[in-house]
C-alpha cells in the first residue's frame, strides 16, 4: 500500500510537470500565430468600420501587457491558469474565456468520456469472448460489424440518423437542449432534457470508438493467449472460463487500460465534426470556430490546454489503474 | 510392455495449416517405466516438444492424431487411461498436473507475470488435491524450501520477475512436483540457464526424482546433458525416432549416422585440437518431408537406390538398443545370404 501511495505521488508530480511543459508548448504555439491579440482585435474593429492607427496598436499592446518578454508573459499566463483557473479574455470577443466556455467544456468532456466508457464496456467483454471463441459465425459477424464501424465516418452516421429521424419521426435530433432549457440554470429537468439529447452524440462517437476498441482488445487477447504462461497454466489443469479470466484476460487488461488515454484523444478529435453536424453549439465546435473562423488564439489556447490537461489526467488515472493491475508497474523504478 | 508407466504406440501427429496437413511426428513409439529417465534428443523441429506436449494434450486446436496412435497412461493401482481418447478439458486434469507435470524452457515466460508465484502454486493444488487453502500454502512453501529457495515464505508472495533465472526454474520444479505427479516432462529445462546453474538444477531434479519415485521425460538438444541425466535415450529426427537405447549404448556406440553426427558436433574438452564435424545441410522443412529414410538428404552414408525409396524398420543391435537405418538391414540381409 505504501508502495502504491509512493507510486501515486511520483506519478502525480510527473503529471503536473507534463502539464507545465504542455502549457509552455501551447503558449508558444499561441505566439506563433501571425499577429498579436492587439493587432487582431483592432483589425476586427476595422472591419466593423472604425479607423485605427499604429499608435492605437501600440497602446493596445501595452494595455494587454504584450510588450513584456515572452517568458514573463508565459509565467503570468500559466500562473493564472494553475493558481486561479483563469484563462484571461478572448482576443476578439473581449469577454472572459471562463465565462465563454462556461459548462461547454465540461459537457464536451462528459460526452467524450461517456462515449469512451460505453465503448470499452462493450468492447472488453465482447473482445475477450470473441478472441476465445471458436465459433466462426460469431467471429465473422463481429469482425464485419467492427470493420463496418471503423470504415463508416462519424459524420455520415450522424447524417443518416438525422435523416431517418426527420423522415420517420419529424424530429431533427439536433442540439443538446430543448429551447426552453438552453439558457436556464442547471436543474433536474434540464439535466433530463440534456440526457434525452446527449445520447445521440454519445452513440455516434461511441460507435467508432467501440469498433476500434474491439479490434484492440481482440488483438491483445490473441497475443496473450499464445503466450507460454497460458500453456503452462493449462498444463497445471486449468481450463475453461477460470483459465480465460484469470490468465489471458487478466493480463490483457493492462495494455487495454493503457490505450484509454490515446482513445480519449481520438474521440475528442472527432467531437468537433459530429458537433457541427448536430449543431451542438455547446460542445466541441467552439474550438473549430475559434481556430478557423476568427483566429482567436487566446480562446484556442485555452481549449487546447484544457483538452491536453484532460488527457494528462486520464493518463494519470490509467497509470494508477495499471499499477493496481500489474505488479511490474507498481514496483518499477519510477514508483520507487 | 505392461509395466510401463506411459506407453506411446505409433504416435503420428499432423497439423492442419493453410498449406495443408503437415506431419510433425510419425509413428513414434516408446515406453517410460516408473522412476525411469528417458532422454528425448533432437534438433529444433525434430518433433520432440510436440511429442511431449501430446502426452498432456497441450498441442493446439489444429492438431490431428492418426487413428492408430495410442498413448496409454498406466498408473499402478489405477485403471489405464487412453490419453488420446479424452474429449473434455475437465477430464484432462488427470494428465495435466495430475499424473503428469511439465516444466518449460523459459521459466520466466511460464509464470503468469501478474500473479504471485505462491498463488499459482496454491491454485494448482486446489485443483488436484483436497487440501484447504491454508494447507496448500503450507505445502507450497515447504516445496519452495525443498528446492533450495531461501526465505520461501517471503518468496511465496513475490512475482516471477523478482526471482533470478535459476530460482525461477527451481520454483517451476517445486510447482510441478507439488502435486506428486508420476511423470515429469522437462522440456529443455536448463537451456536458458547459465552452465553452473544448469548443473545445480539437473542435480536437484535427479535428487527429487529419486525421492519422489517419479519418471522423467527429459527433452533436450544437448547430448552432454543427456549423458549426465538419463537412463535411456531416444534420438529424434524430423518426427521419427531413429535410434533408441541405454545412455551407455547410444553414447558409447552410436549406430545411426545422425546420432554419430550429433556426437561429433559436440566440443570435446579432453581434446581441444579435435575438429568439430557439423552435420552437413539443414533440417528440411516439414512441408517437404524427404521420402524413404527422412535423414537420407543429409546422410554421409546414404545408400543410393535404397534410402530414398524405403522407410527403414528397426534393427535390434543389443538389449534395448534399436536403430532405424538401412545400413543395418542391408548388413543383416548380407549376413543371411
Amino acid at each position: 500500500m505504501l508502495q502504491f501511495a509512493q507510486f501515486a505521488v511520483v506519478r502525480f508530480a510527473m503529471a503536473l510537470f507534463t502539464l507545465l511543459m504542455v502549457s509552455l508548448i501551447v503558449f508558444t504555439l499561441m505566439e506563433l500565430v501571425p499577429g498579436t491579440c492587439a493587432e487582431r482585435y483592432l483589425a476586427f474593429k476595422n472591419t466593423q468600420g472604425s479607423g485605427i492607427s499604429v499608435e492605437d496598436i501600440e497602446a493596445e499592446k501595452r494595455r494587454l501587457g504584450l510588450d513584456r518578454p515572452f517568458l514573463v508573459r508565459w509565467a503570468s499566463w500559466v500562473g493564472n491558469v494553475f493558481l486561479r483557473g483563469e484563462f484571461g479574455d478572448s482576443c476578439i470577443l473581449r469577454v472572459n474565456i471562463n465565462d465563454l466556455l462556461g459548462d461547454k467544456f465540461l459537457i464536451s468532456l462528459g460526452i467524450c468520456l461517456t462515449a469512451l466508457a460505453l465503448a470499452y464496456a462493450i468492447a472488453v467483454p465482447v473482445g475477450i469472448i470473441s478472441a476465445s471463441s471458436r465459433n466462426p459465425w460469431l467471429n465473422e459477424s463481429l469482425r464485419f460489424v467492427s470493420y463496418f464501424g471503423l470504415a463508416m465516418p462519424n459524420f455520415l452516421l450522424a447524417l443518416m440518423i438525422m435523416l431517418a429521424s426527420t423522415v420517420w419521426f419529424g424530429e431533427s435530433l439536433t442540439g443538446l437542449f430543448s429551447n426552453e432549457y438552453r439558457d436556464a440554470p442547471w436543474s433536474v429537468d434540464k439535466f433530463l432534457n440534456f440526457l434525452a439529447h446527449a445520447w445521440l452524440p454519445v452513440f455516434i462517437l461511441g460507435w467508432s470508438a467501440t469498433a476500434f476498441a474491439l479490434q484492440t482488445v481482440r488483438a491483445l487477447m490473441l497475443d496473450e493467449q499464445s503466450k507460454l504462461y497460458v500453456t503452462a497454466a493449462r498444463a497445471r489443469g486449468l481450463y475453461g472460463r477460470r483459465l480465460l479470466w484469470r490468465y489471458p484476460a487478466r493480463h490483457a487488461l493492462g495494455p487495454i487500460v493503457n490505450s484509454l488515454g490515446f482513445d480519449l484523444n481520438r474521440v475528442f478529435n472527432e467531437l468537433p465534426i459530429v458537433a457541427s453536424i448536430l449543431t451542438l453549439t455547446e460542445a466541441g465546435s467552439l474550438l473549430l470556430e475559434s481556430l478557423a473562423r476568427s483566429n482567436d488564439q487566446q480562446l484556442a489556447g485555452a481549449i487546447i490546454f484544457l483538452l491536453t490537461a484532460s488527457i494528462v489526467a486520464v493518463n494519470f488515472f490509467t497509470d494508477l489503474a495499471l499499477a493496481l493491475l500489474d505488479p511490474r508497474v507498481r514496483k518499477s523504478v519510477i514508483g520507487g | 510392455m505392461s509395466d510401463a508407466l506411459i506407453s506411446v504406440r505409433d504416435l503420428t501427429i499432423r497439423f492442419r495449416t493453410d498449406e495443408g496437413l503437415i506431419t510433425a511426428v510419425e509413428k513414434v513409439s516408446f515406453d517410460i517405466a516408473p522412476g525411469e529417465i528417458l532422454g528425448l534428443v533432437g534438433e529444433s523441429g525434430s518433433g520432440k516438444s510436440v511429442t511431449a506436449k501430446s502426452l498432456m494434450r497441450l498441442n493446439g486446436e489444429n492438431t490431428v492424431y492418426d487413428p492408430e496412435s495410442r498413448i496409454t497412461l498406466n498408473v499402478p493401482g489405477e485403471t489405464p487411461l487412453e490419453v488420446l481418447s479424452l474429449r473434455r478439458e475437465r477430464d484432462m486434469i488427470a494428465i495435466r498436473g495430475g499424473a503428469i507435470s511439465m516444466i518449460f524452457q523459459e521459466p520466466m515466460a511460464s509464470f503468469a507475470p501478474a500473479i504471485t508465484v505462491g498463488r499459482q502454486m496454491v491454485e494448482q493444488l486446489l485443483i488436484h488435491t483436497s487440501l484447504t487453502e491454508a494447507e496448500a500454502r503450507e505445502l507450497s512453501i515447504e516445496m519452495l524450501a525443498r528446492v533450495g529457495i531461501p526465505e520461501p515464505a517471503r518468496r511465496f508472495d513475490q512475482y516471477a520477475f523478482e526471482f533470478s533465472g535459476g530460482m525461477r526454474q527451481r520454483a517451476m520444479i517445486a510447482m510441478a512436483l507439488s502435486t506428486r505427479p508420476r511423470l515429469l516432462i522437462a522440456d529443455e529445462p536448463t537451456t536458458a540457464l547459465d552452465v553452473t546453474i544448469q548443473a545445480q538444477v539437473i542435480d536437484l531434479m535427479k535428487d527429487l526424482v529419486a525421492e519422489f519415485g517419479m519418471a522423467i521425460l527429459f527433452i533436450t538438444h544437448d547430448l552432454g546433458v543427456i549423458a549426465q541425466t538419463a537412463d535411456r535415450v531416444a534420438v529424434m529426427y524430423l518426427g521419427r525416432i531413429v535410434e533408441t537405447g541405454s545412455v551407455r549404448q547410444v553414447i558409447r556406440a552410436p549406430a545411426h549416422p545422425y546420432t554419430r553426427g550429433l556426437l561429433d558436433a559436440l566440443p570435446k574438452l579432453d581434446d581441444l585440437d579435435a575438429e568439430l564435424t557439423p552435420i552437413p545441410g539443414d533440417i528440411p522443412s516439414p512441408l517437404n518431408r524427404p521420402s524413404g529414410c527422412v535423414f537420407h538428404t543429409r546422410c554421409p552414408q546414404m545408400i543410393a537406390g535404397v534410402c530414398e525409396g524405403r522407410v527403414p524398420g528397426y534393427t535390434r543391435l543389443g538389449d534395448g538398443h534399436d536403430v532405424a537405418c538401412h545400413l543395418y538391414t542391408e548388413q543383416a540381409m548380407e549376413a543371411a545370404r
